[in-house]
């Protein structure tokens, strides 16, 4: 069923300029099978992996090459070739790591493991669409690469009753969801109905911001096209609206519900997942074949020939950008995933990893450059901030050395969305601020936990 | 890439909004422009100089404080321009430059920077500087209101005349109508500024067109504007003249662009609302019980003074444990 009202969350939220006139229309494009991949054993938060092969082994593509001991999740290799050492390695976002090297040579074919379908994939139990969810090495695509399966392992007390799917792709700049509905939309569906299946939901509700028509055209086609099935799929075009695709607000947006603050959607019967990663998790369950490739956007001023790019994890991103035509002359800044709330990149000679959808190249000073001012008492992040904080409060608090006193205006509850450092005309770095209160009131919290 | 310079690593968001706070200081003296123009035409060119001469003090005195005070240069941002822009409009006609001048320098001085400068400061700066001029040098503030150009074309009278309100409260409502019952007729007089008052007062319709350029480009919102003409309204509905009320003594000017002052109003949609009531409340019992006809000045500092607490009381509604499964 295709629903057309306009939905969105209600409180707070702005409007950046979407710029993402640059890549809508590319269709994604293959990167040329890579000589050499670095895949760093961190790939998501917990403990890293452990490598189940050494230096020399010949690995295929496919094949499983590390483990997670704990709760984590496998690491697989994406090219064929020879384990050329596992060391310590840049890393995009810790700034090393321990990871596994693999090389080829350019006359080696690539050889993958073969991908036999499951012809009862779709009558799968959910406890083995868990267990090869797992074994696929799927997190988070949305950004928060978190691994699946930990996420569809649904507390005992928790009574999910909604599975809503992520596809606002509310960033600005960033189209790599947009390319997956528009050219792939029956796997996105497929994908949906097994989650669906996992988590024993009747009621699956895809968010798509109404600015991506041509989205909610091709799924909503290809849902007509879908066999009759007990599960009710439904797409809701929510409002263009950051942070639209925000868990809470996407929730609300789909089926009005509130979440309560330092809650999980859960708490109201919701599960929340990406788009990309039900596209993922189709391929686990139907082919039994890992997460090895991202659709990565990457785009920015900063870029010659902005693309939607499928690449092997563990590509460096300086060879995602030159196959991108190279960077202009000026930039000054790389963001790993979108820009409102990516982290900015020290360097580009770092491997693609799990959860990283897109690679902004920004050009000119940071909006920080400038330094802050005074808050003026404007009320703009108060109208910005989509939980109804008040950051103006923490700033001028955490100024004067007072953070530890900040709870009440929302310390803990902040999810970094960063709309009330966008608003504020003083250029205040309140997302920094509200990160020094929390941090702040959590360690005073401890320690009182300690003492009493 | 071309690694000629190390990348910035800077926090997120990496975009940001076009708007800062110079620019909206600079849109709001600019959306002041068509007021002081027509000033300029009621009253005669001199009313220019008065203008002038606020602004002027209000940015001597914010460069020498900066100076002394040892803070980077603040002139620039536009704010001490708009608080001496804002008092002169809000002075009679006939004050002369050099009294603008100190109300300017004052108001920027003991109203603003001694506080810390901008985003600091407790009371509207502007205010304070009129406050401080109405205390010394009374007369001028309360007798220097200009006869003003009769009607488009005709010459100006070089005499004084009470304003309207001043009529009102010592004569009574029908000669405040009398007096006002120029060439278009009352309303007309009163929308259109053929009439005794401040210098950026006295054209409502004027005054609008700057309030929409600043809603439409949201530097305010409606909510403070509506509620202090809500609170007066409320207060001066059985005194006969509440239209006459609504429509002078700078209630226009003072609504959408003091009492609207980012740092002197309070930051929650609540506060606005409880804000702006009191100091429309405040207004209409300073008209009709107090000694000023005005009345929008002291009711604006009152009002100021109790921000921090309005902050604190109205707080953003946060759903701590709203919504259930259905
Ligand atoms: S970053 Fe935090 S305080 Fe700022 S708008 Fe987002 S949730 Fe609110
Ligand atoms: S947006 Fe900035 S200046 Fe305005 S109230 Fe918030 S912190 Fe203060």
């Amino acid at each position: 069923m295709v629903k057309r009202l306009v939905a969105t969350f209600l409180r707070g939220g702005i409007h950046p300029d979407p710029h993402k006139e640059a890549t809508r229309d590319l269709p994604v494009v293959d990167f040329p099978a890579s000589l050499q991949v670095t895949l760093p054993l961190i790939q998501h938060l917990g403990a890293p992996a452990v490598p189940l092969v050494k230096k020399g082994d010949v690995v295929r593509r496919g094949q499983k090459i590390a483990d997670s001991p704990d709760s984590g999740a496998p690491l697989h290799a994406t090219i064929s070739g020879k384990v050329k050492n596992i060391d310590r390695h840049p890393h995009p976002t810790l700034a090393i790591s321990q990871a596994i090297v693999i090389a080829r040579s350019a006359e080696e074919p690539l050889v993958e493991e073969e991908w036999i379908e499951d012809p009862n994939w779709q009558e799968c139990p959910p406890a083995e669409i868990l267990a090869r969810v797992r074994e696929a090495g799927i997190v988070g695509l949305g950004g928060a690469a978190f691994p699946t399966w930990r996420k569809l392992t649904l507390p005992p007390d928790a009574r999910v009753d909604v599975l809503v799917l992520n596809g606002a792709e509310c960033e600005p700049f960033l189209t790599s969801d947009f390319r997956l509905m528009v050219e792939r939309p029956r796997e996105v569906l497929e994908g949906a109905l097994v989650i669906a299946r996992a988590i024993d939901v009747y009621d699956v509700r895809i968010g798509i911001e109404s600015d991506k028509g041509e989205a909610l055209e091709r799924m909503g086609a290809e849902l007509r096209r879908l066999p009759a099935s007990p599960v009710e799929i439904s797409l809701v075009s929510c409002a263009t609206r950051y942070p639209q695709g925000a868990e809470k607000q996407l929730v609300q947006a789909t089926t009005g519900r509130l979440v309560p603050l330092r809650c999980l959607p859960s708490a109201v019967g919701v599960l929340v997942q990406n788009v990309a990663t039900a596209a993922a998790v189709r391929e686990a369950v139907r082919f039994r074949r890992p997460l090895m490739d991202l659709t990565v956007c990457v785009t920015g001023p900063g870029v010659m020939q902005p693309r939607n790019v499928r690449a092997p994890i563990g590509t460096q991103l300086q060879e995602l950008v030159d196959f991108c035509g190279g960077s202009r002359e000026g930039t000054s800044r790389v963001i790993a995933g979108g820009p409102m709330m990516g982290r900015s990149l020290p360097r580009l000679d770092v491997p693609l990893v799990k959860g990283m959808n897109g690679l902004v190249l920004l050009t000119g000073p940071s909006p920080y450059t400038g330094g802050y001012d005074a808050c003026v008492h404007c009320g703009r992040c108060l109208e910005a901030c989509p939980l109804g904080l008040e950051p103006d409060q923490v700033g001028v608090y955490v100024e004067a050395g007072r953070q530890v006193e900040t709870e009440t205006f929302g310390a803990l509850d902040c999810y970094e969305c960063g709309c009330c450092t966008y608003a504020c005309p003083s250029h205040r770095p309140l997302v920094q601020f509200m990160q020094v209160a929390k941090s702040a009131v959590r360690r005073s919290q401890a320690a009182k936990v300690l003492k009493g | 890439m071309s690694a000629t310079r190390p990348l910035i690593l800077s926090p997120g968001p990496h975009l940001h909004s076009v708007e800062s706070t110079s620019r909206i200081m600079w849109w709001v003296n600019g959306s002041l422009a068509p007021a002081v123009a027509w000033g300029a035409f009621v009253f005669g060119p001199r009313v220019l100089l008065t203008i002038l001469g606020s602004i002027a003090g209000a940015v001597v005195a914010e460069s020498l404080a900066a100076r002394m005070l040892r803070r980077p240069a603040s002139v620039g941002d536009g704010s001490a321009v708009c608080t001496g822009l804002l008092l002169s409009l809000t002075l009679p006609p006939l004050v002369p430059w050099w009294i603008a001048f100190l109300g300017g320098a004052f108001g920027i001085l003991l109203g603003k920077m001694i506080f810390g400068g901008l985003g600091f400061n407790l009371f509207n700066p502007a205010m304070v500087g009129r406050a401080f001029l109405m205390a010394s040098f009374p007369l001028p503030m309360t007798a220097g209101w200009a006869a003003p150009r009769p009607w488009f074309g005709a010459p100006l009278d070089a005499v004084t005349t009470p304003t309207p309100l001043t009529t009102l409260r010592e004569h009574g409502l029908s000669a405040a109508m009398q007096s006002l019952s120029g060439h278009g007729g009352p309303w007309n007089s009163l929308l259109m500024g053929f009439r005794s008052g401040s210098i950026g007062e006295v054209s409502m319709v004027l005054i609008a067109l700057g309030a929409a350029v600043m809603l439409v480009r949201g530097i305010i919102r409606l909510t403070i504007p509506l509620s202090v003409m809500a609170g007066l309204a409320a207060v001066t509905a059985f005194s006969g003249a509440p239209g006459l009320h609504l429509l002078s003594g700078g209630l226009w000017l003072g609504a959408f662009y003091i009492a609207t002052d980012y740092v002197t109003s309070p930051s929650t949609q609540g506060g606005r609302i409880a804000f702006g009531l009191l100091v429309g409340v405040l207004t209409g019992v300073i008209r009709m019980f107090g000694g000023y006809p005005e009345g929008i000045c002291y009711a604006v500092l009152l009002g100021n003074a109790m921000v921090p607490a309005f902050n604190l009381w109205f707080r953003p509604h946060r759903r701590v444990l709203a919504g259930s499964p259905s």
